[in-house]
């Protein structure tokens, strides 16, 4: 009977099914922190992350400079072009800025702003998952980075939220994944709804907007902010963050309601750099 | 065989796992086939398996149970037993149902991918968290191209089995 169960790997599945309890209970135990063997293979593997990234970035950067010359060209010029509209937009807006200064200076207000401390990380891995849209960077708990800390890029636009932390390592869901649900505010309107990752949406790099307000008529292009979710009197995220655009309203299965398709505005296939947000304060 | 021989023979199997680990998590991650990641950890996990038998499979399975814990989020600790249950399942199907070759090892890739993917539709479908449908058309193709990696897999580790020592001693 020993033989048996020897040769026959019980006992390996035994030892299998104690790692998964103690897995399980130190992850459900202590939410967000990352359990001794993933936090264990993270550490072990964070330099090889770290080089394969340099060589794969270094890989890329040949093959867009071989291939992609025009493509990059035409993309440049077209930037070019939108920042040249937005220094004019800019130019005509300081105007009603510094009037608005001016009228909350006569009324006693204080200046509306948010104090964002931030820590920079590298994008280091993108997941292996189909079911999931992850990201791992290159700081963790070691950095002060929490589960639930928010990611924006170098542009201040959402890429998501921290689910994981490890001791140099975390990994965040972006804002395309089926996890992820936070309040939102259109930004041309300042009404509130709710954006949320959905699954057959996931695979196209898109996410939908809930709980559109009543006779509300989004545009396509309408841009979508953090709303800043409310949790015991506390603010979960920082608000104004940008999100994405209004690409289609739809009906949903049901025809009971209507959702909007939004695309993130940040570009989740090529970022490189992040920053993670691990306090704010919002003066209002 | 000695317990270095023992050793050596596992070291030589996880380094081999190594390249198989690079392309799920590092390459095919970033660089989808059509859009879809292919699995290729528990390819890994079978092949072995097919190739070792019950308890030797059941051991590697563990040990990629726990490498695939740690590169995919969502249900903590349960890869490890699934990866587990499949290296033992494997090990015995291959031995005594099927060949231990590349069709007992393709057969047995398509059982535990099939498992896989029905574990996550399962909890899915409890929480509501996705329609069946998608989910359905998602398995059915991240299936399809992890089985075009079975050969390459398998071939590894088949040219690993060849040149170490086939008793394996627990």
């Amino acid at each position: 009977m020993k033989d048996f169960f020897k040769d026959n790997g019980i006992i390996i599945l035994v030892i299998a099914l104690l790692l998964t309890l103690i897995t399980a209970v130190v992850s459900f135990t202590f939410g967000g922190i990352a359990n001794p063997f993933a936090n264990l293979a993270g550490v072990v593997a964070t330099p090889f992350r770290n080089g394969i990234h340099s060589v794969v970035t270094w890989a890329e950067g040949l093959y867009s400079d071989a291939f992609r010359r025009e493509e990059v060209e035409a993309e440049l010029e077209r930037y070019k072009q939108r920042v040249a509209e937005l220094e004019e937009q800019a130019r005509s807006g300081e105007a009603a800025s510094r009037e608005n200064e001016r009228l909350r200076d006569l009324l006693g207000f204080q200046q509306k702003h948010t104090e964002l401390q931030t820590e920079p990380a590298t994008v280091t891995a993108h997941g292996s998952s189909n079911w999931s849209s992850t990201l791992t960077v290159s700081k963790g708990s070691r950095a002060g980075v929490e589960p639930g800390d928010c990611v924006i890029d170098q542009y201040g636009n959402l890429v998501g939220i921290i689910w994981e932390v490890g001791l140099n390592w975390s990994t965040l869901i972006t804002v395309v994944d089926v996890d992820l649900e936070m309040g939102a505010m259109i930004a041309r309107t300042d009404e509130a709804a709710i954006i949320e990752g959905d699954f057959s949406l996931m695979g196209q790099g898109k996410l939908k907007l809930t709980y559109l307000p009543q006779g509300e008529q989004l545009l396509a292009g309408d841009e979508i902010l953090t709303s800043g979710l409310v949790s015991g009197g506390t603010a979960t995220y920082p608000s104004g963050i940008l999100v994405g655009h209004v690409e289609q309203v739809r009906t949903d299965a049901g025809g009971m309601n209507d959702y909007a398709v939004l695309s993130p505005a940040t570009d989740l296939a090529s970022l490189e750099q992040v920053f993670i947000i691990k306090e704010f304060e919002v003066v209002e | 065989m000695t317990t270095k021989d023992f050793a050596i023979k596992w070291l030589v199997y996880a380094l081999a796992l190594l390249p198989v680990w690079f392309l799920q998590s590092f390459v095919l991650s970033r660089f989808p086939l059509f859009g879809v990641k292919p699995m290729l950890l528990p390819l890994a996990a079978v092949a072995v398996a097919t190739l070792e038998g019950a308890a030797g499979g059941a051991g590697f399975g563990l040990a990629v149970g726990l490498l695939f814990d740690a590169a995919v989020p969502g249900f903590p600790g349960v890869w490890i037993l699934v990866l587990t249950g499949i290296g033992l399942g494997t090990g015995l199907l291959a031995r005594y149902v099927l060949r231990q070759d590349l069709v007992g090892c393709f057969l047995c890739s398509v059982m535990a991918l099939a498992i896989i993917d029905l574990l996550r539709i399962l909890v899915r479908l409890l929480t509501g968290a996705a329609p069946l449908e998608a989910m359905l058309s998602l398995a059915g193709r991240e299936s399809i191209w992890s089985l075009c990696f079975v050969p390459p897999v398998y071939l590894i580790f088949r040219w690993v089995f060849n040149r170490v020592p086939k008793a394996t001693v627990l």
